[in-house]
C-alpha cells in the first residue's frame, strides 16, 4: 500500500518537471536537435549544421529559429554564419572546419534574455588516409623451413582518426588472409611465404573519412630473402704457415637458393677487418682456405652469405672463430744499435749492444735465442767471436778498432736474415742536417735532411729529459731512403725529449745531430722565483733561476717581469729567456716595490711568487758626497780657527789670560845683586848674548826647531806653551799663577810640560842658581814662595814619577838638575841647562849635543859622539854641582828610587850642592 | 633472322615459369624429404615401412615418359598436384584433429608443403595457358573422399602421400626441364609424343 502511493508521487513529480521544463527551461530533450549528429569532418572542409526546433516548443515556449544562437564551446558563432531556413530550422556554416571545436551547440534566448541550450553535437575532425607509399618487403629466414616476410610502408600523414591498415597479398589465383599490423601502422609480418611464385602485395588503409591503398608489388619472395648466416664455423691450420682453412654449414637449402659468401678476417687485437676477394667465394660452398696470412698469427674469421645472383640481402655476419697459423722462420733480423760506456778508456771501450725483439709478424714464431757474432774489421783480423744469448742486449769490451756485429734470431723453424751493425772508431761520416720535429696526430714526427752520401739506414735515439730521472735512451731504426719518421714509443705530452739522428753508412756512421722537442706544450707548472741581488736608489738588480725541465712543460719563449708600487700600475718588462738577471731602472727612491716574474711557453705563462723590496733613500755616493764636504768644511773651519788663534794668541792671551802679577816676584828685594847678568861668560851665554832670559824659559823651542830665536820671538812662544800647558792641566781657579802651576801634563805635552814646569817653577816660585860663576861658589839663595799650591803639585809629580819610565826618570833628573841650578842660580842663571837636557830621547840629546858642540867648535859630530858629547857638555855645564847627577843620570835606569827622596822636601831649604831644588 | 632468334615474351615467360617451377619443385622435394623425417618421427612410424599406392594419386612413374608431349606432362602434373593439394589439406586437418596445436612444427611443415603444392599447381596452370591450353577445371573436390580410416591407416596414407609427392617433385623437375628446352615447334602440335 505504501509502495503504491510512492510510485504515484514519483509519477506526479516527473510530470511536473516535464511541464516546468517546457515553460521555463531545460528544453534540451524536447525542443530540438542538430543534424548531422556527431559528424566526422575532414579538416579544412566546409560544414553546415542544422538546428531543428520541435513544433511543440514553438507554441509552448515561443521559441523560433530566429532566436537560435550557435556556440562552439562557450564561444558564440558570428551571426553571419547563421541562416534561418524556416521558423523552426536554423543552419550554421563553417567554411573551414579547422575553426570548429567540440561541442557545437544550438541555443535560444528564452524570454528574450535567458540563454537556454537546445542541443549539442560532438564534432570529430580528422583527415582521410593518404596512400601508403614506399612499400617494401623482406624475408627474414628464421629457420631452415621458416621464412616470414615483413613488409613496411610509409603510412602517410597523421589522420587524427582511427585508421586501419591491412597488408594484403595473394597469388594470382589464390588469396591469402590479410596481415593486420599489431602495435604499428607501418609494418606487418606474414608468417610464412612460398618461394618461386609471384606474390602480389599491397597495403589498404581506411578510416571514417575514406580509404586508400598503396601501389601493388609483385615479386617472388625468393628475391627478397635475408638468409641466416652460416654457422658452425671452424678454423683449421693448414700445411702452410700462411693458410687457414674455414669450414661451415649453411642453413638454407640449396633447393631454396644457391649462396655466395663473404669471408672477413683480422688479426686478434686488431680492429681492421680484411676480406677475401668476393669473386673467390661467389659460388656455393661450405669451406674455404684463406691464404696470404702471417705465420704464427692468431686470426679471427667471420662469414656471411646471400643469394648467389646477388638478388636479396646479405645475411648477418656469423659468429667469430679464431685460428692460428703455424710458425715460419723469422722474416728479418732484429734491429741493432750500440751504446758506448762513458767511462771507456781511449784504448778500449765498453760497448752495450742492444737489439729489439722482433715484432710477431717478423718473428713468425717464438724466438728461442739470438746468435751474436763480433768480427774485427781492421787488422789484426782475429777469428770472430760468437755468443748465443736469449736476451736482447750484450755488453762487450772492445779495443779501439772497427768491428762488425751480426745478430741472427732463431725460432723453432729456422733463423732470420742477419742484422749487421758496423762499430767504427769514430763517427767520421757526414751527419744529417736540419733536424726538426713536428707533433702530428698525437705522435712526434722527426724529420731531417739527408746527407749527400748513400745512407743505409738511420738510427733515431731519444730520451726523456727530466730532473728526477736519468735520460733512458730509446731508439729505432729507419730505412735509409726516408727523411722523417714518427717516434715509436710512449711519447708523453708536456715532456721534453732529446732526439738524436745518426746516419749509418756501409763503411761507417755519421755523428748524431740532436734536437729537443715536445709532443705537446703547456704552460709552465710554476713561475720563476725572482729576488733582488742589489737594490739601489733608482734601480734594482733582479736575479732568478731558470725553471727546471720538469717545470717548463714547453720551450720557455720569454720571461716577463711585472713590478709595481703598492698603489701604482703594474709595469711589465720582457726579458730574454737566456737571462737570469735583469736590472730594473727608473725606480722611485725609498719606495716599496712588488715584483713577480712570468715564464711563457707557446701555450701561455705562469707567474712566480711575488717579491717585495724597497729602494734606497740615497744613491750610491750621495752620503759620501754630503758627509765628506761637511767634514772637510768642519776641519777647515777648525784649522782656520786654530790658525787664527795661533796668529792672535797674544791678543787672545791678553783678553782671556791676562798677565797676573806674580806674587813671587814681589820679593824682588831678595834678588841677589851679586849675580850680575853681565858676568855670565858661559859658552851658552854666547848663544844668547842678550842675557835677558831672566824670567822666561824658551830653550825648549829652540832645541826643537834648532833655530835661534830672538827675545821677542821666544817670549810669546813661551807664553803660548804655558797657556797650552795650563789649559790641559787642572786649574786651581786662583789666578794665573795657579794656572801656570798646573801639575799635570799630557804625554803629548811632556816635553813642553817639562819646560813649562821648569819655567813655571822658575817664574812663579823661585829661581835658584846653584852654579857659581866658574870656580866661584855660588851664593845660595833661598827664595820663598808664598803659594803653597806648587808644592802640592810637586808632591804629586814626585809620586807620579816615582814608578816612571826612563824618560820620566830623565826628566826627573833634569828637573833636579834644573832645580839644582835654580837653587844655585842666585848668581848665575842656569836657564841653559834645562835647555840642553830637555830632550827626552837621544835624538833630542843629539841635537842638544850638536848645538853645544857647534857652539864650541862648530864641528859636526856623529851620533856616536852624542852621549860623550852630551856628557862632556853636561860636565862642562854641571861641573861641580852635577857630578852626582851625572852619576845618577848614568844610573838613572837602575836606580830610580833615589829620586823619590827629592820631592819630599817642600819647604824652603838649603840647596845641597848638586841636590834637590824646591819648586 | 635476328628477330626470329629473339625469344618472344611468351617464350621468356615460359622459361621463367619453368625455371622457377623447377626450383620450386626442388625446394618441395627438399622440404618433403625433411617433412618425411619429421612425419615418421612424430607419427611413430618406421621409415622403412612399405606403403601401398595411395588411392587417387597418379603414380609418378610412367612408361614412355620421354615420349610425352609438353602439354601432357603439364596436365599429368597438374592433376597430380591438385590431388596432393587435397590430400595434404586432409592430412593437415587430420593432424590438427589428432594433435591439436601440440605439434605445431609438423603442422607448419605440412602447411608449407601444402602451399608449395598449390604454388606449383599455379605454375602448371600458367604454363598450360601459355601452351594455349586452358587448364582443366578444378572442382575442388579432388579425389573421392576416402573411406573412414583408422588412425594408423591415416598415418600410413599420409606417409604414402608424402613419399609420392617427393617422387612427383623429382618428376616435375624433369618435366619442366624438358619443357624449358627450346622446341622446334609447339609442343601441343601433333607429334611423336603426342601421338603416343
Amino acid at each position: 500500500m505504501f509502495s503504491g502511493w510512492n510510485w504515484v508521487a514519483r509519477c506526479l513529480y516527473l510530470f511536473w518537471n516535464i511541464c516546468s521544463l517546457g515553460v521555463s527551461g531545460g528544453l534540451v530533450q524536447s525542443c530540438g536537435h542538430i543534424i548531422p549528429e556527431s559528424p566526422v569532418l575532414a579538416l579544412g572542409s566546409n560544414f553546415t549544421a542544422l538546428c531543428i526546433l520541435n513544433e511543440s516548443c514553438l507554441d509552448f515556449g515561443n521559441i523560433y529559429a530566429n532566436q537560435i544562437i550557435w556556440k562552439i564551446k562557450n564561444k558564440v558563432v558570428p551571426r553571419e554564419q547563421y541562416r534561418e531556413i524556416n521558423r523552426t530550422v536554423s543552419s550554421v556554416t563553417f567554411n573551414d572546419t579547422s575553426s570548429l571545436a567540440t561541442p557545437l551547440t544550438c541555443n535560444v534566448l528564452a524570454d528574450g534574455q535567458i540563454e537556454q541550450n537546445i542541443y549539442g553535437i560532438t564534432v570529430t575532425l580528422g583527415l582521410p588516409p593518404e596512400k601508403p607509399t614506399n612499400l617494401s618487403c623482406i624475408v627474414h629466414q628464421q629457420s631452415k623451413l621458416t621464412y616470414p616476410m615483413t613488409c613496411t610502408w610509409n603510412p602517410g600523414r597523421h589522420t587524427f582518426l582511427d585508421t586501419h591498415f591491412k597488408l594484403k597479398y595473394r597469388w594470382p589465383r589464390e588469396n591469402f588472409p590479410d596481415c593486420i599490423p599489431k602495435d604499428a601502422n607501418n609494418s606487418c609480418t606474414i608468417s610464412d611465404v612460398q618461394f618461386f611464385v609471384n606474390l602480389e602485395v599491397w597495403v589498404e588503409v581506411a578510416n571514417a573519412l575514406g580509404k586508400n591503398e598503396s601501389d601493388r608489388l609483385v615479386f617472388d619472395p625468393i628475391e627478397i630473402v635475408k638468409p641466416l648466416s652460416p654457422h658452425n664455423l671452424s678454423v683449421n691450420s693448414g700445411i702452410l704457415p700462411t693458410v687457414l682453412k674455414l669450414s661451415w654449414e649453411n642453413r638454407i637449402s640449396t633447393a631454396v637458393m644457391k649462396l655466395k659468401f663473404n669471408i672477413r678476417y683480422r688479426i686478434v687485437n686488431e680492429t681492421n677487418w680484411m676480406q677475401v676477394p668476393s669473386e673467390d667465394t661467389a659460388s656455393p660452398r661450405t669451406s674455404f682456405s684463406v691464404q696470404g696470412l702471417r705465420p704464427y698469427t692468431e686470426y679471427v674469421f667471420s662469414i656471411r652469405c646471400m643469394k648467389e645472383d646477388g638478388v636479396g640481402y646479405w645475411s648477418d655476419w656469423s659468429e667469430e672463430k679464431t685460428g692460428v697459423t703455424t710458425e715460419d722462420k723469422p722474416s728479418k733480423g732484429p734491429s741493432i744499435w750500440r751504446i758506448f760506456d762513458a767511462l771507456s778508456s781511449p784504448a778500449s771501450w765498453t760497448v752495450h749492444l742492444l737489439w729489439k725483439a722482433l715484432e710477431p709478424f717478423e718473428a713468425n714464431g717464438v724466438i728461442l735465442w739470438y746468435e751474436v757474432t763480433v768480427r774485427a774489421k781492421s787488422p789484426p783480423f782475429l777469428p770472430p767471436w760468437k755468443y748465443n744469448v736469449n736476451k736482447t742486449n750484450l755488453t762487450l769490451m772492445l779495443l779501439n778498432r772497427t768491428y762488425e756485429v751480426t745478430v741472427i734470431a732463431h725460432n723453432r723453424v729456422g733463423a732470420s736474415p742477419p742484422s749487421v751493425l758496423l762499430i767504427p772508431t769514430s763517427n767520421s761520416k757526414a751527419p744529417v742536417k736540419n733536424i726538426r720535429t713536428l707533433p702530428k696526430d698525437g705522435k712526434l714526427w722527426v724529420g731531417w735532411t739527408a746527407p749527400n752520401s748513400n745512407v743505409l739506414k738511420y738510427v733515431i735515439e731519444w730520451c726523456l729529459l727530466s730532473n728526477s730521472s736519468d735520460c733512458i735512451m730509446e731508439w729505432q731504426n729507419e730505412p735509409g731512403n726516408i727523411q722523417g719518421t714518427y717516434l715509436k714509443g710512449d711519447i708523453k705530452p708536456f715532456k721534453c725529449y732529446l732526439i738524436t739522428v745518426y746516419p749509418l753508412y756501409a763503411d761507417g756512421q755519421g755523428s748524431g745531430q740532436s734536437v729537443k722537442a715536445y709532443l705537446q706544450q703547456d704552460r709552465p707548472s710554476k713561475g720563476p722565483t725572482v729576488q733582488t741581488k742589489k737594490v739601489g736608489k733608482a734601480e734594482a738588480v733582479l736575479t732568478w733561476n731558470h725553471l727546471t725541465v720538469d717545470e717548463q712543460n714547453g720551450f720557455i719563449r720569454s720571461y716577463t717581469i711585472f713590478y709595481k708600487t703598492i698603489d701604482g700600475n703594474e709595469t711589465a718588462v720582457s726579458v730574454d729567456p737566456s737571462k737570469t738577471e735583469y736590472t730594473l731602472s727608473s725606480l722611485t727612491s725609498d719606495t716599496l716595490y712588488t715584483v713577480r716574474m712570468m715564464a711563457y711557453t707557446d701555450e701561455g705563462g705562469r707567474s712566480g711568487p711575488d717579491f717585495t723590496f724597497t729602494t734606497q733613500k740615497f744613491g750610491r755616493g750621495e752620503i759620501e758626497a754630503i758627509v765628506v764636504p761637511v767634514c772637510l768644511a768642519f776641519l777647515l773651519i777648525v784649522l782656520l780657527g786654530v790658525l787664527f788663534c795661533f796668529n792672535k794668541r797674544d791678543l787672545i792671551k791678553k783678553h782671556i789670560w791676562p798677565n797676573v802679577p806674580d806674587p813671587s816676584k814681589s820679593n824682588i828685594a831678595q834678588w841677589s845683586p851679586q849675580v850680575p847678568a853681565k858676568h855670565n861668560f858661559n859658552s851658552k851665554d854666547q848663544m844668547y848674548p842678550e842675557g835677558s832670559f831672566t824670567d822666561v824659559s824658551v830653550v825648549e823651542i829652540e832645541a826643537d826647531d834648532k833655530k835661534s830665536f830672538s827675545e821677542q820671538d821666544l817670549k810669546p812662544f813661551d807664553l803660548l806653551k804655558k797657556e797650552k800647558s795650563t789649559s790641559e792641566g787642572h786649574s786651581s781657579g786662583i789666578g794665573g799663577s795657579s794656572c801656570m802651576s798646573s801639575p799635570r801634563q799630557s804625554v803629548s805635552d811632556s816635553d813642553e810640560g817639562e819646560t813649562t814646569q821648569n819655567t813655571s817653577s822658575t817664574v812663579q816660585y823661585s829661581t835658584v842658581v846653584l852654579n857659581g860663576y866658574r870656580d866661584q861658589t855660588p851664593v845660595q839663595v833661598f827664595s820663598r814662595s808664598e803659594s803653597t799650591q806648587p808644592l802640592l803639585d810637586s808632591e804629586e809629580r814626585s809620586e807620579d814619577h816615582g814608578g816612571g819610565s826612563d824618560s820620566t826618570t830623565l826628566r826627573q833628573q833634569y828637573f833636579k838638575q834644573n832645580c839644582g841650578q835654580d837653587e844655585n842660580n842666585t848668581d848665575r842663571p842656569c836657564f841653559e841647562i834645562p835647555k840642553q837636557i830637555i830632550p827626552a830621547n837621544e835624538e833630542d840629546l843629539a841635537g842638544f849635543a850638536q848645538l853645544q858642540i857647534s857652539g864650541q867648535n862648530s864641528e859636526p859630530l856623529g851620533l856616536g859622539l852624542e852621549k860623550s858629547t852630551q856628557e862632556a857638555a853636561l860636565s862642562d855645564v854641571l861641573q861641580t854641582s852635577t857630578e852626582g847627577q851625572t852619576v845618577r843620570y848614568e844610573t838613572v835606569e837602575g836606580n830610580p828610587p833615589s829620586v823619590d827622596e827629592m820631592p819630599k822636601s817642600y819647604l824652603p831649604q838649603t840647596v845641597r850642592q848638586g841636590g834637590y831644588m824646591p819648586q | 633472322m635476328a628477330a626470329a632468334d629473339t625469344p618472344s615474351a611468351s617464350t621468356l615467360r615460359r622459361r621463367d615459369l619453368c625455371s622457377r617451377g623447377i626450383r620450386l619443385a626442388r625446394k618441395m622435394r627438399s622440404d618433403v624429404a625433411d617433412l618425411l623425417d619429421i612425419y615418421v618421427e612424430r607419427q611413430g612410424l618406421d621409415a622403412s615401412v612399405s606403403v601401398a599406392a595411395v588411392e587417387g594419386v597418379p603414380a609418378a612413374a610412367v612408361e614412355h615418359w620421354s615420349e610425352q608431349t609438353g602439354t601432357q606432362r603439364l596436365l599429368d602434373n597438374l592433376a597430380a598436384y591438385r590431388a596432393f593439394r587435397a590430400l595434404l589439406a586432409q592430412m593437415l586437418e587430420e593432424q590438427r584433429e589428432q594433435l591439436g596445436d601440440a605439434d605445431a612444427a609438423l603442422g607448419r611443415a605440412l602447411a608449407a608443403v601444402l602451399l608449395q603444392v598449390s604454388a606449383f599447381a599455379y605454375h602448371l596452370e600458367e604454363l598450360l595457358e601459355l601452351e594455349s591450353r586452358r587448364p582443366p577445371g578444378d572442382d575442388g573436390d579432388g579425389p573421392p573422399a576416402p573411406p573412414r580410416l583408422s588412425l594408423f591407416e591415416q598415418k600410413l596414407r599420409g606417409l604414402g602421400v608424402l613419399r609420392e609427392l617427393a617422387q612427383w617433385a623429382v618428376r616435375s623437375m624433369r618435366d619442366l626441364r624438358q619443357l624449358a628446352r627450346p622446341s622446334p615447334g609447339p609442343s601441343s602440335a601433333p607429334g611423336t609424343a603426342e601421338g603416343q
